[in-house]
């Protein structure tokens, strides 16, 4: 880092290894989405007792490429009835508010390249990243809203609208059940928090931590709550096959169909990512210390198994119906994240006289 | 280096954003331009070095207010307004002359001598003031009253909403002399009028009434489609 430094400055230095991170980090993410479809094909396929695609390439390896070809060469039908401005807004907003929160993910430890020298495996760390995360994917509702607006069809509107509804009532249990990590973490940077879940070989994770408070009524609200923000099985009401044909992307078709299939995919990895950072102690795990890059893996490995857990409860769970989801979320998920607030700041108030 | 271009950016977007939410006639385009102008202050905010407070504008109002607007035109479908004639012409210039006498004011308070310096003392040097730590302490100790009466005071806001809605509500639907199974009144041209304290018992009644009487002939017609489909 340091001729980059002599040669343009700390500032434009910052700039442009800020930029090759997040360009490099922009690549990661969209080929993880592409293989996550990928499993889930194939996943699903298993649980159902049926193949899969299984014939591009060798088990199916360059399926998503394929899907890519033809989601590209499809013609773009555009609804005459539609209101054009925000028609072609709304997938924009969607993966834009899906992609920007990969800044701020803590994928590793510190560790050092030959002529870079020592730098953390993030691309960018700042006091709030936590309320940076929870912001930007509350400014994505606006992609599914408008979609459903501007296509002009009942059908497009009825997922939209169940889609905003259900977003700010699970994004309320979603910010309340981080507030108990927040309060033993003492910070909102997410690498810091990493950071204070190593050593004692994994019992210091958030999750189970002792010498702290114990995380588990936060996780598992946690958990139940990203289902329901991301709209998948079994709350994924929006875009209820069955009742409104294919809800907000009814009227989308071609690259602009699958901006919003990309949107969803990423929003699944963030709260998968955040699941692992927040509870499962990110990049934490045996022999980090002395092979630092080996945090990846660990961090991958972790997040590779939320992801799965979305597909199996895909396979496994029937969908619910809009009463009893509205009714779970504000009348048992909010007050049981609201007492693990409670509960947390009791013990650590006793624990500090 | 990058703060003050990035400052003006982000400051044209607002001011741009805020004429476009003035200026057009679409409920749903002004409700996105504003969303546009809460974005660009949070923005605002973090060139200004308070990152908290830029991350709940976005989550507050961006991420939660707004969407209840955008909620609220999408349910009642609002059409556009049409453009109608200035009625009071005094007011244009009037208008005007109230927007100079601000932009004075704001010129004049930031020209005024002694007054550079203290704005200077934020611009210059890092601060640690829109930090979360230093706020949530702040917040807590020296500024717990108004933070206290606040919360009060939208508790106050919620119960007047929720008395609001249900005094509208609860009256005519399940007040028990209200409910008739007498079947309805038809209008002039054999419609039925709905009155206040119909249920769908009275619907039920209707629709024996009409079985009983052979005036419904729509059951077999519909068969007769489903079959033709």
């Amino acid at each position: 880092m340091d001729w980059l430094t002599n040669l343009v400055g700390p500032d434009w230095a910052r700039a442009v290894a800020q930029l090759v991170g997040i360009n490099v980090g922009f690549v990661v993410v969209l080929m993880i989405v592409a293989y996550t479809v990928l499993a889930e094909r194939r996943i699903l396929g298993f649980i159902q007792g049926r193949l899969g695609p299984n014939r591009v390439g060798p088990g199916g390896m360059f399926q998503p490429f394929a899907d890519l070809l033809k989601f590209i060469f499809k013609e773009e039908i555009t609804p005459s009835a539609s209101t054009r401005f925000v028609y072609f807004l709304a997938p924009i907003i969607a993966i834009t508010a899906a992609l920007m929160p990969i800044i701020v993910y803590p994928f590793g430890p510190e560790v050092s390249l030959p002529f870079i020298g020592k730098f953390h495996l993030v691309i960018a760390r700042f006091d709030i990243a936590l309320l940076y995360v929870l912001g930007i994917t509350s400014v994505g509702v606006y992609g599914v809203a408008l979609a459903g607006w501007s296509s002009n069809s009942k059908y497009s509107l009825m997922g939209g609208l169940r889609a905003a509804a259900q977003m700010i009532s699970y994004e309320l249990s979603l910010g309340l059940s981080l507030v108990g990590v927040v309060l033993i973490s003492g910070t909102l940077d997410l690498y810091t928090i990493v950071e204070q879940q190593g050593g004692w070989f994994g019992l210091r994770w958030n999750l189970w931590d002792i010498s702290r408070v114990p995380q588990v009524i936060g996780f598992l609200t946690y958990l139940i709550s990203a289902i329901a923000e991301t709209n998948r099985v079994p709350f994924d009401l929006p875009e209820a096959e069955t009742e409104l044909v294919a809800g907000f992307h009814t009227e989308y078709s071609a690259l602009k169909f699958a901006l919003f299939f990309m949107a969803e995919y990423v929003n699944m990895f963030t709260v998968s990512v955040l699941a692992t950072t927040l509870f499962l102690g990110g990049w934490q795990g045996p022999f980090v210390s002395v092979f630092p890059w080996l945090g990846i893996i660990y961090f991958l490995l972790k997040v590779v198994f939320f992801l799965f857990l979305y597909i199996w409860l895909r396979g496994t769970l029937p969908r619910f119906r809009f009463d009893q989801l509205m009714n779970f979320g504000w009348k048992f998920l909010l007050p049981v994240a609201i007492l693990n607030v409670i509960l947390t700041a009791t013990i650590l108030f006793l624990r500090l006289r | 280096m990058f703060t003050i271009p990035l400052f003006i950016l982000f400051g044209a977007m607002a001011v741009g954003c805020a004429l476009a939410m003035v200026a057009q006639r679409n409920p749903l385009y002004s409700a996105i331009s504003l969303i546009g102008v809460f974005v660009s202050l949070a923005c605002l905010y973090m060139t200004l070095q308070a990152p908290f407070i830029a991350a709940v504008q976005v989550i507050v109002y961006a991420g939660a207010i707004m969407v209840l607007v955008v909620f609220v035109i999408m349910l009642l479908n609002v059409e556009e307004e049409v453009r109608r004639p200035v009625r009071l012409h005094f007011l244009i210039p009037l208008g005007i002359l109230l927007a100079a006498i601000l932009i004075g004011e704001a010129a004049f308070i930031l020209k005024l001598p002694g007054t550079p310096s203290r704005i200077d003392a934020y611009g210059q040097r890092p601060s640690d003031v829109g930090l979360t730590a230093s706020i949530g302490t702040g917040l807590f100790t020296e500024y717990l009253l108004p933070f206290e009466v606040t919360s009060v005071l939208i508790l106050m806001a919620l119960v007047g909403a929720i008395t609001l809605a249900r005094r509208t509500a609860t009256p005519r639907l399940a007040a028990p002399g209200n409910i008739t199974t007498e079947p309805p009144e038809l209008g002039p041209r054999g419609e039925v009028v709905i009155r206040p304290g119909d249920t769908a018992a009275t619907g039920r009644a209707f629709a024996r009434h009409q079985i009983e009487h052979g005036e419904a002939a729509g059951p077999a017609k519909n068969a007769g489609e489903e079959g033709a489909r």
